[in-house]
C-alpha cells in the first residue's frame, strides 16, 4: 500500500496522538535549587560556601594523616632507623640516600629515602587522596558544570569560557591532567591560554598539601598572589593573541546523588596514575638535585644568580637550589625552602616564585605534547611573566614595609 | 503570618548576626566565646566561614516571607545546606583533631577523645539543630 506525503503525515498525527502524553511541566524544588546554584546573585554565594567546604576538608583530611601519623611515623621511627642502620662510611651514597646526618625530621634531611618517600607519602599522597574525592563527588552530584556556567562572564574576560574552569580545577590536583583537558577548549588561542595559565598560575595539589604542611599561616597570602595572576595574565594574553574565543552551549544536568561504585572508581583512577607518575619523580629528584649539590653545580649558579634573586626578587640567594628542584617536582622545591632561613613575606615571594616557575617535568613533557609552537610560546610567557611579577611582589612588600 | 515564615525569619536574622560576630572578631584577631558559642577569630574559620554564615542568613530571610511558594522555600533550603556545610566540616575538623594521639602515641586516649567534643561550639555547630527544621517541614509538606 502506497501513502501519500499527506497520508503519512497524518498516520503520524494518529499514532502521536494515542501514544505521547504531553504532561504539563511542573517545576520541582531540585529544578529550583539547579536555578539559584547558576544565577549569580544566589550562585556566588553557594560557590564561596562550596570552596570554603573543599578547602576546610582538604585541610583537615590532610592535616590530620600528614601531622597526626605520618610525621612521627617518618621523624621518630623511618628517618632514625635509616641513619643508624645505612653504613656511615658510605660518604657520598649515604648523602645520597639518608641524606643530612645530623637532621632530626625527614623535612631537612633531604635524602632520597627519608624526604623524597615523606614527601611522597607522608604529604602528597593523603592530600590528593582528598582532593580527588572531592572534585568527584562535585561532579558526580553535578556542581562542577554550574560553575562553569556561573563563572563564563569571567572566563570570557580572559580569552576563556565556562568550562575553562575543568581544566583549572583539575590542574589544582595535577597540572598533567589540566593541560590533558585543555582539548576540551575549542580554539588554538584559547588552548594556548589555559595551558600558559597552568603552567604558571595553578598550584598542583602535591604543592598544595605541602604549602598547607610547612606554611600554613602564609598559604592565603600565596593562593590570593597566584590568583591575581592568573586573572591579570590572562587577560593580558586575551588582548595580545590573536584569535577567537567562542561562546559554547552548555549541557547542565540536573543534581543526582552519586553512585558510591563510580565515586570510587574515578578516585582510584586518578590515584593510580597519579602515584605512578609522583613517586619515581620525588625519589629522582631527590637523588638529582643532590648530585647536582655534590658537583657544586647548585652553589655556582646561586652565586652567578644572587643578583636577580637578592636584589630584584627580594629573596636569599639559596633558593636557587630550590627553583632547580621545582623543574621536577614542586612539592619538593617547597619542602627545600621551608628549611631556609627568612622572613615570611620572602617565604611568600618565595612559594610563589616556585610555583610560577617553570612546570614541573611532568608537565612539561605534556606541553611538548600539545605541540612544540605553544611550548615556546607559554614558555616565553612564563619567563617574562617570572620576571615581572616575581619583581612586583617585591614591590608591593617595600611599599607595605614588610620586605 | 505562618508561624513558620517567622521562624525562618527569626533563624536568619540569627544567623546573620552570627555571621557578623564572626568577621568582626576574625578583624579583632582575639577569639570570643560567649556561653556554649565561640568565635575562632582566624581568617579561614571566622572569616570565610562567618561569610558564608551570613549568606545563609541572608537566604533564610529572603525565603521567609512565604514558605509555602516553592522558590522561597529553594532559599531555606539553600541557607540551611550552607549551614550543614560549614558545621558539617567543623565537626569533621573536630573528629580528625581528635584521633591522632600527638606526643602520648599513635592515637587518642577515650578521654582526650571525647574531651574534643566538649563545648563551646563554632556559631554553624550551634545553629544546625535549628537548621534541620527545614528537612521536618518538606517531610511533613510530602
Amino acid at each position: 500500500m502506497k501513502l501519500t506525503a499527506d497520508q503519512r503525515w497524518d498516520l503520524i498525527d494518529k499514532i502521536s496522538k494515542e501514544t505521547v502524553y504531553v504532561g504539563e511541566y511542573q517545576e520541582t524544588l531540585r529544578d529550583v535549587i539547579g536555578e539559584l546554584t547558576v544565577k549569580p546573585m544566589t550562585g556566588i554565594p553557594v560557590a564561596i560556601a562550596a570552596l570554603y567546604a573543599f578547602w576546610s576538608l582538604f585541610s583537615s583530611f590532610a592535616g590530620m594523616f600528614t601531622d597526626g601519623f605520618f610525621v612521627p611515623l617518618f621523624d621518630e621511627h623511618w628517618l632514625p632507623w635509616w641513619q643508624t642502620h645505612f653504613p656511615d662510611d658510605w660518604g657520598w651514597v649515604y648523602y645520597l640516600v639518608v641524606g643530612d646526618p645530623a637532621a632530626d625530621n625527614c623535612l631537612e634531611a633531604f635524602g632520597m629515602l627519608t624526604s623524597g618517600l615523606f614527601v611522597a607519602i607522608g604529604v602528597v599522597l593523603p592530600a590528593i587522596f582528598i582532593f580527588y574525592l572531592i572534585l568527584t563527588l562535585l561532579e558526580d552530584v553535578g556542581y562542577l558544570p554550574r560553575l562553569a556556567v556561573l563563572v563564563d562572564a569571567v572566563m570570557h574576560k580572559i580569552g576563556l569560557h565556562g568550562y575553562a574552569i575543568v581544566p583549572t580545577i583539575l590542574g589544582l590536583g595535577c597540572n598533567v591532567p589540566g593541560v590533558a583537558a585543555t582539548r576540551i577548549l575549542e580554539t588554538r588561542k584559547e588552548r594556548f591560554v589555559m595551558m600558559t595559565l597552568l603552567a604558571i598560575f595553578v598550584p598542583c595539589g602535591a604543592q598544595l598539601g605541602i604549602m598547607q604542611d610547612v606554611i600554613p599561616e602564609t598559604m592565603g597570602l600565596v593562593l590570593l598572589y597566584l590568583m591575581a595572576g592568573y586573572l591579570m595574565t590572562g587577560f593580558l594574553l586575551n588582548k595580545i593573541i590573536p584569535g577567537k574565543s567562542p561562546e559554547i552551549l552548555m549541557d547542565v544536568p540536573p543534581y543526582q546523588k552519586p553512585l558510591m561504585r563510580n565515586v570510587n572508581l574515578k578516585v582510584w583512577m586518578r590515584l593510580k596514575s597519579f602515584l605512578a607518575e609522583a613517586i619515581p619523580f620525588v625519589l629522582l629528584g631527590v637523588l638529582l638535585v643532590n648530585l647536582l649539590y655534590l658537583a657544586g653545580f647548585i652553589q655556582w649558579l646561586s652565586d652567578a644568580l644572587a643578583p636577580v634573586f637578592v636584589l630584584w626578587f627580594g629573596v636569599p640567594e639559596e633558593t636557587t637550589g630550590p627553583l632547580i628542584a621545582a623543574f621536577l617536582r614542586k612539592d619538593l622545591a617547597v619542602a627545600q625552602l621551608s628549611v631556609i632561613e627568612m622572613t615570611w613575606y620572602q617565604m611568600v615571594t618565595a612559594v610563589v616564585l616556585v610555583s610560577i616557575y617553570f612546570p614541573c617535568l611532568a608537565t612539561f613533557m605534556m606541553l611538548l605534547q600539545e605541540g612544540r609552537k605553544e611550548l615556546i610560546g607559554s614558555l616565553l610567557v612564563l619567563i617574562t611573566v617570572v620576571t615581572l611579577y616575581g619583581g612586583l611582589i617585591h614591590l608591593i612588600g617595600i611599599l607595605a614595609g614588610v620586605a | 503570618m505562618r508561624l513558620i515564615n517567622v521562624y525562618f525569619a527569626i533563624l536568619g536574622i540569627v544567623t546573620v548576626a552570627c555571621g557578623l560576630v564572626d568577621l568582626l572578631v576574625t578583624i579583632s584577631t582575639e577569639p570570643f566565646a560567649w556561653g556554649i558559642v565561640e568565635f575562632p577569630g582566624e581568617l579561614f574559620r571566622g572569616g570565610w566561614g562567618g561569610l558564608v554564615i551570613i549568606f545563609a542568613g541572608l537566604f533564610y530571610i529572603s525565603g521567609a516571607r512565604n514558605v509555602t511558594d516553592i522558590h522561597h522555600l529553594a532559599n531555606i533550603l539553600m541557607g540551611s545546606v550552607m549551614i550543614w556545610m560549614v558545621a558539617g566540616c567543623d565537626i569533621f575538623a573536630r573528629v580528625t583533631e581528635s584521633i591522632p594521639g600527638g606526643e602520648e602515641g599513635w592515637f587518642n586516649t577515650m578521654e582526650g577523645f571525647l574531651g574534643y567534643y566538649a563545648p563551646p561550639y563554632t556559631s554553624a555547630i550551634v545553629l544546625l539543630p535549628f537548621s534541620l527544621v527545614v528537612i521536618r517541614y518538606l517531610c511533613a509538606k510530602k
